[in-house]
């Protein structure tokens, strides 16, 4: 953080109280400063926050609020900024309190399997922290070696993995949350499970960052698997490919990763940092994984690689060693990242479809690719159904902006109408506000707003996200070329 | 007589007068009401909100001893009717479900299709899915399945002014809106009655095998050193359930410390772990194996211990509770050892069992009633000193306020509250039912 800088606006009152809570040093809130908290990894709005408050501690980020309230300025709470549905994004004079320097780990206990963090430790450093000594931290978001377990906590965030071993919400056992009153409470004391009264733990997580700010997590830690064997398959017809996934669900095998892209992402990924050499005429890969007690996965892998040439698989083979099997997952979780090397915009998308679907709903996304078009690249976690198309546009292009929102709305459209959902893991955000109408009736966010009430009765905390606002219809602010070094996700170079 | 204010709601055939006004375990009504769809329900609930009548909610009626400090309400709506699949979806593993669904069965149903639902609570064949997720109960394979929250993904709920709300999905994996379906696993029906419930399944393991591990008397040091062995070893136990010696000896015959080991996965797999534990073995201890039938069946058999609503009797000696025990995993180990020793000194007798690596407790009793009121503050100020709590799941009514049937207040309280007066602002539904008097 460059505080040389020559200061050319003064402190206001507001500013100079949050100053006086954290130091001076610790508030960002000239205009320079803030340009880069104006948006998220979702780039297609943004909006200037008053200030940036840097908290060290619960007490600090409870003051912070005990503040905020008094002057009712409304605030957010930011992680690392890799959101992709604008949680951490400001309408506009929200003050940020990033927790970004909040990256201890308080606690370790592997005899009982937990292990307690700050909110800004970052995701993959807890599985290399404890990796020596066999264990890790399950949920692994692509961006996990920059997203925060705060963020994991307020987006639910998932990944590759979680076929087998579930999301956030099933490894968070314990939080200390500040609430929007300042007070602070602790739920699931110690990581106990089933504490007696409502479940506010799983209310919390996935709550977007608008029922209180997480403070510290206690988590669930895992054994390191005996072993592991990962399986490519290539395919010429993309049907093929859904008709495998289904059957080796059929075949009771649960892989811990069941990994689908279309021919547009192979282009995407071999063209940028970590190419595998997959042949370019295919219609998709899966990227397969199974792991467990050794003497177990064979027998899997064998039935694995039945069921992908019973159904016309044109190549399928199993990783020779951990470096090929590094550079598949490299290459596969490079995915939204290297989009950037074949089209200059992008958007990302996150529905849920029933497994089952798969074939039809990949067709009626060609079609509304024909509609608009623009190309759609498919990345997914097809195990469990969660679809990322990739929107793919040029913004300088006038309209294609609001075409791209369009079509990703329209994919998401698609996959409610199957009976899924439009959202498996990024959050709803600003983004897909509208879209929750979609698959809830006004009644049943009603509901879900009621209950935001009893935490954030003023609506100061993260205000205007996860709901449809009155009025809403779809606005897009232009993601320039010029504002590129401040996204998130090309800066980053790496997707899911 | 039935109420004539009832008139008209539903047909007379689904409503009477309740003729077990003095139920030992409380949570009746005066009126009866069967509910055999979810329009019922919520015809019921829309009556009784805008009239103000409390409604005490039943299905299997196995956990009617669970929470409760009002004898009666107006209406026990009974759901045990109100049963059956709406659908299952083979290929994606999900199934959805009327609440009055006994366990049994659904699993008897999901068999033919090689799958099941990974929730292994007590008493299948009279517990309901909805009973079960309303009171969270669970069984010592949720160390590797883990519990309702983690299988429910998608709810229909009929909220006490009558409206139905969805919650979650229909598909495994869904971030949209907040998690509402959490608030009403183990909400004891306090928030709105669960009219439909989709719940995530897995296919039925190839192979499952049963080491039992029985430890000489005293060997506490022991187990606990080969469970902290076993959970840092490569074997992933699906249980790791401690039986104390009473237990065990109706489980095995043996009147021992046992340690239940279950492995469910590809035969291979499941042989080799069994040899980790062989070639682990404490200094006297002894390990009997069962494999695939014979281990379904003792776990059949497992189920069917503690109170399950319908067995207490008139006998003041014989009064029954039932506590869960929640703890960090391995003081599990250490509440089995007081759970015993306060047996004695309380002159109560106790058959228990714990998952050493998920940290409940379940602690079935018999004795006197002021026995087990004495024996339960015992267990409780000991269990808290680790932080732990103890909640009752069965106790007879008279008891309950006496014990306690949740503990302390949590220090956030009042978001339950609000949680509640959100949701239900007239108090009708479960009133007193649960923690803190909600
Ligand atoms: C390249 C790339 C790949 C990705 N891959 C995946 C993936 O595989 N799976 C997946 O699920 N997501 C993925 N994401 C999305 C994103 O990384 C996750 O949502 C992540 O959890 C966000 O963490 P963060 O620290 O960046 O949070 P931020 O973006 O800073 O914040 C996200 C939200 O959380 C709130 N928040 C942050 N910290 C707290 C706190 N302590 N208390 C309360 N609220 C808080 C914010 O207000 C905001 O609403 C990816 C993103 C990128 C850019």
């Amino acid at each position: 953080m460059n505080r040389k800088k020559h200061r050319r606006e003064k402190p206001d009152a507001v500013v100079q109280r949050l100053m006086n809570i954290v130091g001076e040093r610790e508030v960002f809130y000239l205009k320079e400063d803030l340009i880069s908290y104006e948006c998220d990894g979702y780039t297609m709005s943004k909006g200037m926050p008053k200030a940036v408050v840097f908290v060290k501690s619960t007490e600090h980020v409870s003051a912070v609020v005990r503040c905020l309230n008094e002057e009712k300025i409304p605030y957010i709470a930011r992680g690392a900024g890799t959101g992709l549905s604008g949680g951490a994004t400001p309408l506009g004079g929200e003050v940020i309190i990033s927790l970004v320097r909040m990256k201890r780990m308080l606690h370790l206990d592997l005899e009982n399997r937990k292990a307690v963090v700050e909110p800004g430790f970052i995701n993959l450093k807890l599985t290399q922290s404890i990796s020596d000594k066999g264990y890790y931290y399950a949920p692994d978001p692509s961006s996990q070696y920059a997203c925060t377990i705060g963020g994991n906590v307020a987006e639910n965030s998932g990944g590759a993995h979680c076929l087998k071993y579930g999301v956030t919400t099933n490894h968070i056992l314990g939080l200390e949350v500040v609430l929007p009153n300042g007070e602070v409470i602790e739920i699931g004391e110690e990581g106990i499970p089933d504490q007696p009264g409502y479940d506010l733990l799983g209310l919390l997580t996935g709550s977007e960052g608008t029922l209180g700010i997480v403070t510290k997590i206690t988590v669930k830690v895992l054994k390191n698997p005996e072993g592991k064997k990962t399986v490519l398959a290539y395919y010429d017809d993309i049907n093929d490919a859904s008709q495998a996934v289904s059957e080796i669900i059929a075949a009771g095998i649960i892989p811990a990763a069941l990994e689908m892209m279309d021919s547009i992402a192979i282009e995407g990924v071999e063209s940028a940092a970590y190419p595998v050499g997959h042949p370019r005429d295919i219609a998709a890969f899966l990227l397969i994984e199974v792991d467990g007690i050794a003497a177990g996965i064979d027998d899997q892998i064998d039935e694995i690689l039945t069921v992908c040439k019973h159904n016309n698989v044109r190549e399928v083979k199993v990783a020779k060693d951990e470096a090929e099997r590094g550079l598949w997952w490299a290459n596969r979780k490079m995915g939204f990242g290297a989009m950037g090397a074949i089209s200059p915009d992008y958007l990302v998308q996150d529905g849920v479809i029933p497994r089952t679907r798969l074939p039809e709903v990949l067709g009626k996304i060609a079609e509304i690719s024909k509609k608009y078009e623009l190309r759609i690249a498919n990345i997914f976690h097809a195990g469990d159904g969660n679809l990322h198309p990739l929107i793919l546009f040029d913004a300088s292009i006038p309209g294609q902006s609001e075409r791209a929102a369009k079509a990703g709305s329209e994919c998401l459209k698609v996959c409610a109408d199957v009976g899924g959902s439009i959202t498996g893991e990024h959050g709803v955000g600003i983004e897909k506000s509208a879209e929750m109408r979609f698959i809830f009736s006004d009644a049943e966010m009603t509901a879900q707003t009621n209950i935001r009430a009893v935490f954030n009765p003023e609506d100061l905390l993260n205000p205007g996200k996860l709901f449809p606002q009155p009025g809403q219809c779809v606005e897009i602010k232009q993601a320039g070329q010029g504002d590129r070094s401040t996204v998130p996700v090309n800066a980053m170079g790496r997707g899911d | 007589m039935i109420a004539s204010y009832l008139d008209g709601i539903l047909p007379k055939e689904q409503i009477r007068i309740n003729d077990e006004l003095r139920h030992p375990l409380g949570n009746g009504g005066l009126q009866l009401i069967e509910a055999n769809s979810e329009e019922d329900i919520s015809k019921v609930l829309a009556f009784a909100y805008s009239h103000n009548k409390t409604v005490n909610v039943i299905s299997g009626g196995t956990k009617r001893g669970f929470g409760g400090e009002n004898e009666r309400a107006d209406i026990l709506l009974s759901l045990a009717n109100y049963k059956g699949i709406v659908e299952h979806s083979v290929g994606d593993l999900t199934m959805t479900v009327k609440p009055g669904t006994t366990l049994k069965e659904i699993t008897d149903e999901l068999h033919k299709h090689g799958q099941r639902v990974a929730l292994d609570a007590s008493w299948p064949e009279l517990a309901t899915i909805g009973g079960i997720i309303a009171a969270n109960d669970s069984g010592p394979k949720r160390l590797l399945y883990g519990s309702a929250r983690d299988l429910v993904i998608g709810t229909r709920i009929v909220y006490p002014d009558g409206n139905v709300v969805r919650t979650g999905g229909k598909v495994v994996k869904n971030v949209a809106g907040y998690d509402m379906n959490k608030l009403f696993i183990g909400s004891m029906g306090t928030l709105g009655i669960i009219s439909e419930i989709t719940i995530k399944l897995r296919p039925l393991p190839k192979y499952e095998g049963l080491s039992l591990l029985q430890f000489p008397i005293g060997k506490e040091q022991d187990i606990r050193e080969f469970s902290i062995k076993i959970l840092d070893s490569m074997a992933e136990p699906v249980s790791l359930e401690i039986l104390n010696p009473s237990i065990a000896e109706k489980m095995t015959g043996n009147r021992q410390d046992t340690l239940a080991i279950s492995f469910e996965d590809r035969e291979k797999a499941v042989l080799d772990q069994e040899n980790w534990v062989e070639t682990h073995l404490p200094f006297g201890g002894e390990h009997v194996v069962l494999h695939e039938e014979d281990a379904r069946q003792w776990w059949e058999k497992f189920r069917h211990f503690g109170p399950n609503g319908y067995h207490d009797t008139e006998s003041e000696a014989d009064t029954q509770a039932a506590l869960k025990v929640g703890s960090n995993n391995l003081d599990v180990l250490v509440n089995m050892v007081a759970a015993d020793n306060l047996a004695a000194e309380h002159h109560v007798a106790v058959e228990a069992h714990g998952g050493i690596g998920h940290g409940i407790s379940r602690i079935y009793v018999k004795g006197l009633p002021e026995d087990i009121v004495s024996y339960t503050r015992a267990l409780r100020d000991k269990v808290k000193e680790k932080s732990g709590y103890v909640v009752c799941t069965h106790l007879p009514f008279i008891l309950r306020e006496a014990v306690g049937v949740w503990g302390e207040k949590p220090g956030y309280f009042a978001l339950l509250e609000g949680i509640k007066r959100t949701n239900d602002p007239k108090n009708i539904l479960n009133r007193n039912r649960f923690v803190g008097g909600i």
